[in-house]
């Protein structure tokens, strides 16, 4: 899998961008900084929607006592704690590739705030997952609050009132794992099998005759599972599909 | 008055099909009455909306062209309760303008596969990587959206290189070729 090294688009079809969250950007910008997979990873077919750096993590701990992290957001000057949610909430919406924790405590450091790198990424670490979690069982911005006060008695009333705004403005644009289930991985085309079909007749339709073709595709994951998936086409749209690809062809020879 | 008779029987038939292949739960059979017979008495009604639903389906489920057609409704006007010949010509004109959204929607009920909704792809170049011999490696990213009726779509996505292209192609044109022999055979 193209893990490492930056990437351009050339080129595109003037559809949707894909992937439609860019997971594997995730391990692009391995610069200094930036949190490895503080955000989905996925592994073969499956989607884990914690964080890499603490895979025991479950849902349910993640709104256990953090009065450790909650002190730190009391250091954090209203402005600056919003300025963070505001990059986590970026980096849940797959806006930015991870959230730079260096940068960000060299940026606290200099507006006087006394927290160190460690401290800076379990803070943004529980953050994320608060807020993935919230997304999650789609909460609104009272629901969040009154979670959030009940798994610490350190929160102050202007802490609660940031997280209200930016999540009432920005809660709905994260891409749940719900979302992400049903993607795969980016895999390796291995093999192409095809058949031309001709439906005769149906209960419904006694002269149907619809031909169609069917495809199965067999792609290995970066995990070396293969999977296959089959579906069927009209004649139009493999013409399409035809036509798509030698577009393809075209552009890869060109660039 | 023939020519409100005729408009409601096109009437009728539009909302025959909505009720028989498009399966649209909006329309019922007492809206149509109500709506385009409300002067008939109700057994009269229900002879004619089994009469002409009866004959919608034979003309669909054999896919009749117009030959077949005009035999068919030709014949349907010699019966006895059979159809009048103004019937047959809104039939006609009504199969004309209907048939192609008729038979896509009988097509549609047996799928039951995944179909391919969409198909979207880019092209990446790599500019910077650890291992040198990927530099300028075009590469094309293809994602599949599948799905059966009703259900979610799945995204498949693949990484495909020049090479790979080229062999999809090569295969790609073995199915066109055979679709090409299937035409000739028809």
């Amino acid at each position: 899998m193209r893990s490492e090294g930056r990437v351009e688009i050339r080129a595109t079809n003037h559809r949707a961008p894909i992937p439609r969250c860019p997971m594997e950007r995730c391990d692009f910008h391995l610069e200094r900084g930036y949190i490895e997979g503080a955000g989905p990873q996925l592994r073969g077919a499956e989607v884990l929607p914690l964080d890499m750096a603490d895979p025991q993590t479950q849902q349910g701990t993640a709104w256990a006592g953090f009065d450790n992290v909650v002190e730190s957001v009391s250091k954090l000057p209203q402005d600056l704690f919003a300025e963070v949610c505001q990059q986590i909430m970026l980096y849940l919406q797959c806006k930015i590739p991870g959230v730079n924790t260096l940068e960000m405590v060299e940026r606290l450091q200099a507006a006087g705030v006394e927290l160190d790198l460690e401290a800076t990424k379990e803070l943004v670490h529980v953050i994320s997952l608060f807020f993935r979690s919230a997304a999650q069982s789609n909460m609104s911005a009272e629901e969040l609050i009154a979670k959030l006060a009940d798994s610490s008695s350190k929160w102050s009333k202007q802490m609660l009132q940031v997280v209200r705004h930016v999540w009432t403005e920005q809660g709905k644009l994260i891409a749940t794992p719900e979302d992400a289930k049903h993607m795969l991985t980016v895999g390796q085309l291995v093999d192409l099998e095809w058949k031309l079909g001709m439906a005769v007749s149906s209960d419904n339709c006694r002269s149907l005759n619809h031909p169609y073709v069917t495809m199965m595709l067999k792609v290995a994951n970066p995990s070396g599972e293969i999977i296959s998936r089959s579906f069927e086409m009209t004649i139009p749209q493999f013409q399409n599909l035809s036509k798509q690809f030698r577009e393809v062809a075209t552009v890869l020879e060109m660039v | 008055m023939a020519e409100q008779h005729s408009q409601s029987l096109s009437g009728l038939l539009s909302g025959l099909v909505q009720l028989i292949y498009y399966r649209n739960s909006g329309i019922t059979e007492q809206m149509l009455k109500e709506q385009l017979y409300p002067d008939l008495p109700q057994q009269d009604f229900r002879i004619l909306l089994e009469k002409m639903a009866g004959i919608l389906r034979s003309i669909a489920s054999a896919d009749m062209d117009l030959n077949q057609l005009e035999a068919f409704l030709t014949a349907q006007t010699k019966k006895p309760n059979g159809i009048t010949p103004e019937q047959a010509t809104v039939l006609t004109k009504f199969w004309k303008s209907h048939k192609v959204k008729i038979r896509e929607s009988l097509i549609n009920q047996s799928k039951w596969e995944n179909c391919l909704r969409n198909l979207s792809w880019r092209v990446d170049l790599k500019s910077q990587s650890r291992h040198l011999d990927q530099i300028n490696t075009p590469v094309a990213i293809v994602e599949f959206e599948l799905g059966k009726n009703n259900q979610e779509s799945e995204f498949l996505c693949l990484e495909l290189n020049e090479i790979k292209v080229n062999q999809l192609l090569n295969k790609l044109a073995e199915i066109e070729k055979s679709i090409g022999a299937l035409s000739y055979i028809s």
